[in-house]
């Protein structure tokens, strides 16, 4: 299914020629894009084409090294305070406390993102009951699989009800049972106006939730477009273009 | 708000983990071993003591021997309990997750500091329970134990501050332990040799955590030392600040 794209909705998210380097290369270089609220946008790339090192820099974990980060039309990079109310984020292979158990990670979480109380309690039975986390509750995370650290870390970046998801490979050590309800879940942010940004190497899941992609090939975008849920084959052969020979090939060279 | 935040964390950190139960079971118990044995030391010269002008006391015989032994055992529990404070974070991944939170650097270095140094103050409040305990039963000299309390505080403080930046700069928690055990007996003895060589004086005493212990331990507060022990703790934790920024920086 593909969501309906307002291109007329006041950005959530605007990158303005993002670039960092690590490593001594150049991880991610002159990156401009923008996300409006509900999209959820796709962000492919081999290993190494930057897309984790963009996602770190759009939760706040990382500073660029030039550039512009916007939410909601302020500067991320001079407010970096701002990500506490308005981004959840789940990095790669979910991070967690392995001595604290699910409900305390919710509730650490909760109070770095400025919940306490009443609200942070709501909260955190919210997100328990909507993500079936009740089993896992009181266990802690250094016991948990993988698939029950992914849907941990997932609660934990939605808890405070962000107005941008940034998913870094969230479908990573889930069974398939888990991954559908991984779809519905972005489906339903997306339609509360929640902006969604989903990295993934599964081309699958990219035609299945998002309306957008972007490919990145050597830290730099190649390709912006729509999403056709129904052409999965368009979207393999983009993806192939780009990460083979760096670009996409013009329709009569194919 | 986000301080008070990652404080709460890092207790709650401290609370299940292990190692800090350990740590405070066993040497709570080692220290109410040697708390009887003062305490039968001063029973038995009791008498002799009371009959001279200027004998030594309770707090003499038992207090302040009984707080310098929890000194001792401080330089091995401060590095033990605040080596995974940072370095613990590093390993699992989840310094980026309280970068993400908009915590800025200094907040999440203080915060953490507040937590080992919360335990380690609770560590000394239990100690000094034992001989509190027998306050009515005996003459307690209120100043000299609170000054020595306060030099026990303030090396607590200055040792956890240590044992955050080691944390810090650490890859792994048992090197930041080791580094923090070797920097505060380091701290504690550089003016050994000069004091061998005969002198008590200059830069190199100046510099010697003993040297501004043991005065307080006497019963006799000075601003230089307290001076020095803050200056240490602000010192410590600037370099753990600016390390954790250098991490944020990098990525």
């Amino acid at each position: 299914m593909i969501l309906p794209t307002n291109p007329m909705a006041e950005p959530v998210l605007e990158l303005d020629r993002l670039s960092r380097r690590r490593a001594g290369r150049p991880a991610v270089q002159n990156l401009s894009l923008s996300l409006s609220s509900g999209q959820v946008l796709g962000l492919l790339g081999v290993n190494g084409a930057g897309k984790s090192t963009t996602l770190s820099m759009i939760a706040g974990a990382m500073r660029p090294d030039s550039g512009h980060i916007k939410l909601n039309g302020t500067d991320f990079v001079e407010h970096p305070e701002l990500a506490r109310r308005l981004i959840g984020w789940l990095p790669e292979r979910a991070p967690l406390w392995p001595e604290l158990t699910a409900s305390e990670h919710l509730d650490a979480h909760g109070q770095l993102r400025g919940l306490a109380g009443a609200a942070l309690r709501q909260a955190r039975e919210a997100i328990i009951e909507r993500l079936e986390l009740q089993p896992l509750a009181h266990r802690l995370a250094g016991v948990l699989s993988q698939g029950q650290r992914q849907r941990l870390g997932l609660a934990c970046a939605l808890l405070h009800r962000p107005a941008l998801l940034v998913l870094d490979e969230p479908a990573n050590a889930l069974d398939p049972v888990q991954v559908a309800a991984l779809r519905a879940l972005i489906r339903e942010q997306s339609a509360a106006g929640t902006a969604v940004i989903l990295s993934t190497h599964l081309l699958a899941e990219v035609t299945a939730v998002c309306d957008r992609v972007a490919i990145l090939h050597e830290g730099t975008l190649r390709h912006d477009g729509i999403v056709h849920a129904d052409d999965h084959a368009a979207l393999e052969k983009t993806f192939f273009e780009v990460a083979m020979h760096g670009t996409q090939r013009p329709a009569h060279a194919a | 708000m986000s301080l008070l935040a990652v404080t709460r964390l890092e207790w709650r950190r401290l609370l299940v983990r292990p190692l800090a139960w350990v740590l405070a079971a066993l040497t709570l118990a080692w220290l109410a071993w040697n708390f009887t044995l003062l305490l039968g030391g001063f029973l038995a010269g009791q008498i002799q003591n009371a009959a001279r002008a200027d004998g030594p006391g309770f707090t003499d015989l038992v207090g302040v021997p009984l707080l310098g032994q929890l000194a001792q055992l401080a330089f091995l529990v401060v590095p033990l309990l605040s080596m995974s404070v940072i370095a613990g974070d590093r390993r699992n991944g989840t310094l980026p997750l309280l970068f993400a939170a908009g915590v800025p650097a200094s907040r999440i270095v203080l915060g953490k500091y507040l937590a080992v140094l919360a335990w380690l103050l609770l560590w000394l409040v239990l100690t000094l329970a034992m001989p509190l305990a027998l306050a009515h039963a005996t003459h307690l000299d209120w100043g000299k134990l609170a000054a020595a309390s306060l030099g026990i505080a303030l090396m607590l403080a200055a040792l956890a501050a240590l044992g955050v930046a080691c944390s810090a700069f650490a890859s792994h928690p048992a090197i930041a332990a080791a580094a923090g055990l070797i920097l505060g007996l380091a701290l504690w003895s550089v003016n050994l040799g000069a004091q061998m060589a005969g002198i008590n004086g200059g830069a190199v005493n100046w510099l010697a955590m003993s040297s501004h212990l043991q005065p307080l331990l006497r019963g006799l507060v000075s601003s230089t030392d307290l001076v020095w022990f803050v200056l240490l703790i602000v010192l410590a934790l600037a370099l753990a600040t600016r390390r954790l920024g250098a991490d944020r920086e990098r990525g």
